[in-house]
């Protein structure tokens, strides 16, 4: 079940990731939301939990929030977005592999590869899993 | 591409907030296709068309002007 409807938002373009109430009905949807976090992490509950309790709705919000987002149809501006994060993407990647480079670099010199942050590698990765899997999904798709 | 979207839409009497949210796009985006900064696809070509009362895309949209 989702709650937030895309035409409540516009989409966050200058100041991060996600959505910008627009309407009355966004900026009610944005308020209850912080109520309902705050409300959780001052919660007399047990930490354990709490945490739990606040991961599920996290994870609402996420979800709800993500399939607003999804569902914009302005079409400039989702190709906007779609460019917008291309480049957002490639920045991320190229400081990757430049800290990825000299880690390599550092080890190689050391003679130990123990040091190198494999989450870094793991991350370029999985971003070329995710390039090819969608590349596959829309060569499908049309 | 040029386009008599702001044209009709002055002639419904219709702001450009009220033009958007009757094809489901923001006002900016109104304001550069009346700018003729965007190209729309056919799909929205058609719905705005429809929205600003004219049967012809081409009334419209004008194609080879630049």
């Amino acid at each position: 079940m989702v709650i937030a409807k895309p035409q409540w938002f516009v989409r966050r373009k200058y100041g991060g990731w996600g959505l910008m109430p627009k309407t009355w009905q966004g900026w009610i949807y944005s308020l209850i939301m912080i109520i309902i976090v705050l409300g959780l992490v001052n919660a007399p509950l047990d930490m354990k939990y709490k945490i739990v309790i606040i991961l599920a709705a996290a994870i609402f919000f996420f979800i709800d929030i993500g399939s607003a987002m999804i569902r914009l149809k302005d079409e400039r501006e989702k190709i906007h977005e779609a460019v917008a994060e291309r480049n957002a993407l490639w920045a991320v990647l190229l400081v990757l592999v430049i800290g990825i480079s000299y880690q390599a670099a550092e080890s190689a010199v050391k003679g130990n590869y123990s040091s190198m942050d494999w989450f870094l590698v793991a991350a370029v990765f999985v971003a070329l899993v995710v390039k090819a899997v969608s590349n596959i999904w829309l060569d499908r798709k049309d | 591409m040029k386009t008599k979207i702001g044209f009709y839409r002055k002639k419904l009497n219709i702001t450009q907030e009220e033009l958007a949210q009757k094809v489901e796009v923001t006002r900016q985006t109104i304001i550069s296709l009346e700018q003729g900064k965007y190209n729309p696809s056919l799909e929205l070509a058609y719905r705005l068309t429809r929205a600003l009362g004219q049967k012809k895309i081409e009334d419209v949209f004008l194609l080879n002007s630049r």
